[in-house]
């Protein structure tokens, strides 16, 4: 099942479960805006090359929308649309004031080089910059993109508009990119993983981890579960992972990964698959990298007790249910995630109040909101006695509904 | 037994004769609370009038209706035979219920029997009655209106309120 899939699917449980009705599912279900373009550009060797851009605003009843941008062959409209509900429902959760969108190109960025990147990046804005703006529709960086990309579109948006940095987050740091974005995703999971290890009595010092992926999110939370006292007993990347049931040397695996570009090979620990890694023995796994990666097949093998989604929709609905059968605890993609969208949050304030904070101010801001929104999700979760991630649904759901009804249809 | 049958709404207008002819085919029996008189999706082979008790019209587990004595239960078998049941039909005490069999009720309009030809154009009128029922309600289901709509969400989000 694809991620749009699903993500109706997990709407469509919790709106039953509230019992909304059809037509406020639908209402509730539909986009706003779906804007299809084509974007033509000269490659270098002098060619004409035709592509197809797409932004989907989903929903903007609780501020302007916000969603990545991503640039990826399988890039298309239904899997935009899919994204950009998603992003209705985590910036709901955190409760941040954004709607949620999604766009992208479908490009194979390999098969070009920056200069046409740089053209097409320019080309799209010119295309989507009357719908897209920092009161509108605010993209960010996701597959492929960078903030190298984000700074082209900045720049190209200002040119109709005079300068405007809030019309995109995920900027670099030297063009009013915010301190902390990086890590931002890894350190709401590090704030998910105190506040659910609290919860069953335990804290990360006491608990062995694996995570699965050693990009944006996954180093980043490796990296402070360690500084936390946490042992991490394995990581992976796309070219393969390491493991140690004694727990890795992380800042000799950082050295070792920033000189080889992969965790493979390390030799703090044994050789494992990615597949491998998911059930390895360990009490919280952290799927960083991909979706639908724990499945029917293998969720029956998971050692862990507690799953952390970095990663957006790594459990298949299928192994969602089945975790929760097990009594597995699965903290959703929507909440465990959501530290990434919360710091461009602070990223378009700081960029809307034309002032730059310091790091320490982003992260206490992160851990703060990422303990309110996990806090109210297990308050449903232990009231309702619901799985977390309807649970975040039906909180989700409650806030875009309010919002609705008060501004009135 | 006459008069058990000339007070159902089916037997409208039939005369004494003409009763009589139907009494022949009908047969009394008795079910203790809880039997049922059919299930949902057998087929359709009689029509029953409650004598006495009551008689609880069920389904998929949800009670659309419950009958007292001198109701018809099952009218629509006397006309289409077989047609499998649209709902199930249990007694809600110990009854007493008169069964008009289809078959024999389909020979006696074979025979252009008055008395039977009557009994259908009764049923036809009790269908447009509910025929018209229904269109009335689904008018209104269509017709909820954005106010009510919104009231109903707004209750929801309140009962769904942390």
């Amino acid at each position: 099942m694809h991620l749009s899939d699903a993500t109706h699917h997990y709407f469509k449980k919790a709106a039953r479960i509230m019992d909304v009705g059809e037509r406020i599912e639908t209402l509730l279900a539909t986009p706003l805006r779906e804007v299809k373009v084509s974007i033509s550009i000269e490659a270098d060797n002098g060619e004409i090359r035709t592509f197809t851009g797409y932004r989907v605003q989903h929903d903007n009843s609780r501020g302007p929308m916000k969603g990545g941008l991503r640039y990826h062959p399988d890039v298309n409209g239904d899997e935009v649309l899919g994204l950009a509900s998603l992003m209705t429902w985590k910036t709901a959760v955190v409760n941040v004031p954004y709607g949620g969108a999604k766009g992208g190109i479908a490009l194979d960025p390999t098969q070009l080089s920056v200069k046409e990147l740089e053209r097409l990046t320019r080309k799209f804005v010119d295309q989507v910059q009357d719908v897209i703006g920092p009161t509108r529709d605010i993209p960010a960086p996701d597959i492929n993109t960078n903030p190298q990309v984000m700074a082209w579109i900045m720049d190209q948006y200002s040119k109709y508009h005079g300068h405007s940095p809030a019309v995109v987050t995920g900027k670099p740091l030297e063009l009013y990119g915010s301190r902390g974005r990086d890590s931002a995703t890894g350190r709401g999971l590090l704030q998910v993983a105190r506040e659910i290890l609290k919860d069953v009595g335990s804290e990360v010092k006491r608990n062995r981890f694996a995570v699965q992926g050693f990009g944006n999110v996954g180093s980043h939370a490796a990296r402070l579960l360690y500084a936390d006292g946490g042992k991490i007993v394995a990581v992976s990347d796309m070219h393969g992972g390491v493991h140690n049931p004694e727990g890795l040397d992380v800042p000799a695996l950082f050295d070792y990964a920033r000189k080889m570009g992969t965790v493979k090979g390390f030799a703090g620990g044994r050789h494992v698959t990615n597949e491998e890694l998911l059930t390895v023995d360990c009490d919280v796994l952290v799927p960083a990298a991909m979706e639908n990666v724990l499945t029917d097949e293998n969720a029956p093998h998971v050692r862990a007790k507690i799953i952390l989604e970095g990663a957006n929709g790594p459990c298949t609905p299928q192994a969602d249910e089945l975790f929760e059968k097990r009594g597995v605890l699965v903290v959703p993609d929507i909440l465990a995630n959501a530290g990434g969208v919360t710091v461009s949050y602070f990223e378009w304030v700081q960029n809307l109040q034309h002032v730059s904070w310091e790091e320490e101010r982003v992260n206490t801001e992160l851990e703060k909101v990422m303990r309110e929104a996990y806090e109210k999700v297990a308050a449903i979760s232990r009231t309702r006695k619901l799985p977390l991630r309807t649970s975040a649904y039906v909180l989700a759901i409650g806030r875009v509904g309010k919002a609705t009804v008060l501004r009135g249809i | 037994m006459a008069s058990k049958l000339s007070n159902l709404a089916i037997c409208q207008g039939l005369s004494a004769a003409e009763l009589s002819a139907l009494e022949k085919i009908a047969q009394e029996s008795t079910l203790k609370k809880g039997g049922h008189l059919f299930k949902e999706g057998e087929p359709g082979d009689a029509l029953y009038v409650v004598l006495s008790g009551s008689v609880d019209i069920t389904k998929k587990e949800q009670t659309l209706a419950t009958l007292e004595a001198g109701s018809a239960v099952g009218e629509m078998s006397l006309i289409v035979e077989g047609e499998t049941r649209s709902a199930s039909a249990a007694a809600q005490t110990d009854v007493t219920l008169l069964k008009l069999p289809a078959a024999a009720f389909q020979k006696l309009l074979a025979g252009n029997d008055t008395g039977a030809l009557k009994v259908v154009h009764n049923l036809a009128k009790v269908m447009s009655k509910r025929l018209a029922l229904i269109n009335d309600k689904l008018v209104d289901s269509l017709g909820k209106k954005k106010k009510e709509e919104l009231a109903d969400f707004g209750k929801i989000l309140n009962k769904w309120s942390f």
